[in-house]
């Protein structure tokens, strides 16, 4: 059994579908990607999964559980913690504030001690700025708060949307990397990623979402050398 | 004025300017997780006197329905305005279930969340009077036991007197900002209520229950123009059922100068305020809130997010 099962998920903004009837799962261990073009739906299935958005029709499974129409906290407590797009720090709250609160939903303090200095090892410029407020950091390093603070939580599926939007190169890539150690440390992920080609090399398996449908889905390496979504994605 | 006058000014402003503080950090907190001003927390101002008063003399009322009601208990002075605090926080809980949750449910205009409060403001201050009627309601002398009524000052000739509710009202003032203080700053559940006042949709994505949060901001408000209400009433007498309404608009006064949404700016503003109003020299004490409110335009005039905002309004 996945850890995460959609299933004929559809999402409506106002009028508008935005996902139709999509099939997707994640299976404990994977880095799954989501890719698409603006507008495909790709922040909208995560913004369900977290249940910022109402579910029109289908089921979202998490672990077997149907949250198809749990609270946004009670996703969060099940072990479903999400990066959102743009970042979104708290920004009138210090860099350690946020970390904390990202482990609101826990209270085990002597772990969440050790996991705030664990993020201070993986991320050592929080550590530098933790008492500064988040506003105040660049956004490479919101970047990084955004993610750590989700890890806060100690989630077993770990949502990231867009973490390299509007980052420099080299951040970008320090970004992935550190993706990489956390699902070889055992947290579970669904990227969804503009910068598709290397969302896919880091990622096993891709899933394309076409104006709110899945067109293609497969290993990533199979993905990435297929003629149909290089020329439509990989600008190859 | 000399300088003992203005001293005896000074002492009154404070005073009174410390409860308009707490009365304006109700307004502040609500705005600062909704966006709007709740108009019902005047009517809980009014609530909180009437519920302090019966649990402290012991009867309901001397008019309205409930005249010569006996309540089989007497509770001292500070429990009284307690849980008179308490069960005006519960009905702000009350004003959150019934004139801003349903609205946010159907995702209506905030606008409109402010026309429902207005209308259960307006309802809960009738049924006061029905219940109580519209008489002049004064707090027994001794309800604080047996104390010296006031305290005086000589300076040569001249006196300063400050009577003893003044002293303790402004003593309840300070320990409950220094609480709310302490709540906000540094607790989880403060921080959690900073993160909802910030942006609501990303504290849900850390596990926070939003909607709790704004249960427990409604019932802090209420605790707090409760409170402020009872400590009006121990100093002044209750005017009636409707003089919450006065104290209101004083109170969006306060949180307008103070800058919207602003914790330090609700308290700044309703020092300000109660300072203008005790210059104001009592031959023309009937012009105290015009005065206080020339003043709130004369702040607008120069700082028009207020003395504390900033220009993109702060939150909490």
């Amino acid at each position: 059994m996945a850890l995460l099962e959609l299933e004929n998920l559809s999402v409506s903004y106002g009028a508008i579908q935005a996902v139709r009837s999509i099939n997707l799962e994640v299976e404990t261990g994977e880095i799954v990607t989501l890719i698409g073009a603006n507008g495909a739906g790709k922040s909208t299935t995560l913004r369900a999964i977290s249940r910022l958005l109402k579910v029109r029709e289908g089921r979202i499974r998490f672990d077997g559980r149907d949250i198809t129409t749990s609270s946004p906290d009670a996703v969060v407590r099940s072990g479903i913690a999400q990066s959102p797009e743009g970042r979104q720090v708290l920004a009138l709250q210090t860099v350690q504030d946020n970390l904390e609160l990202g482990a609101y939903v826990r209270h085990d303090r002597a772990a969440i001690r050790e996991d705030l200095a664990r993020m201070y090892t993986l991320f050592p410029r929080l550590e530098e700025r933790k008492h500064q407020s988040a506003g105040t950091l660049s956004g490479g390093e919101q970047q990084m708060l955004a993610i750590a603070r989700a890890l806060m939580s100690r989630p077993r599926l770990l949502l990231l949307d867009e973490p390299s939007l509007g980052l420099a190169p080299l951040i970008v890539l320090e970004i992935f990397s550190i993706i990489r150690n956390l699902n070889a440390e055992g947290t579970t992920i669904l990227l969804v990623e503009q910068n598709a080609k290397l969302a896919m090399q880091h990622s096993h398996r891709t899933y394309v979402l076409e104006a709110g449908q899945i067109t293609f889905s497969g290993p990533s390496q199979e993905l990435l050398s297929d003629e149909r979504v290089l020329h439509a994605y990989l600008g190859g | 004025m000399d300088a003992v006058q203005f001293l005896q000014n000074l002492l009154n402003g404070i005073s009174i300017g410390s409860v308009y503080a707490i009365f304006a950090l109700g307004y502040t907190l609500v705005f600062s997780i909704l966006g709007i001003i709740n108009f019902a927390h005047g009517a809980v101002f009014t609530l909180g006197a009437y519920l302090t008063y019966s649990l402290a003399v012991g009867q309901f009322g001397i008019g309205g329905i409930l005249a010569d009601l006996q309540i089989p208990f007497q509770l001292s002075f500070p429990l009284s305005l307690l849980i008179g605090a308490i069960l005006s926080g519960v009905a702000g809980v009350v004003v959150e279930r019934c004139a801003f949750r349903p609205l946010r449910f159907r995702g209506a205009d905030p606008l409109l969340a402010l026309v429902s409060s207005l209308g259960v403001a307006l309802v809960t201050v009738n049924v006061i009077q029905y219940l109580v009627g519209s008489e002049i309601y004064s707090f027994p002398s001794d309800v604080y036991g047996d104390i010296r009524p006031a305290f005086v000052l000589h300076f040569g000739e001249k006196l300063v007197v400050i009577r003893t509710v003044q002293i303790i009202i402004f003593a309840v003032s300070i320990v409950v900002l220094a609480l709310l203080g302490y709540l906000i700053s540094w607790t989880r559940i403060g921080k959690a209520l900073r993160a909802v006042a910030e942006n609501a949709s990303t504290a849900s994505l850390l596990g926070i229950n939003v909607d709790r949060f704004i249960l427990y901001t409604f019932f802090l408000s209420g605790f707090l123009g409760g409170m402020a209400g009872s400590l009006v009433g121990t100093s002044f007498g209750i005017a009636g059922p409707y003089f919450g309404v006065a104290y209101g608009l004083k109170g969006l006064a306060v949180i307008v100068m103070g800058g919207l949404g602003s914790i330090p700016g609700a308290v700044l503003g309703g020092m300000v305020i109660g300072l203008a109003e005790a210059f104001v020299p009592a031959d023309y004490s009937a012009y105290k809130e015009a005065v206080a409110f020339a003043f709130l335009f004369v702040v607008l005039l120069v700082r028009p997010q207020g003395l504390l905002g900033r220009s993109q309004i702060q939150k909490v």
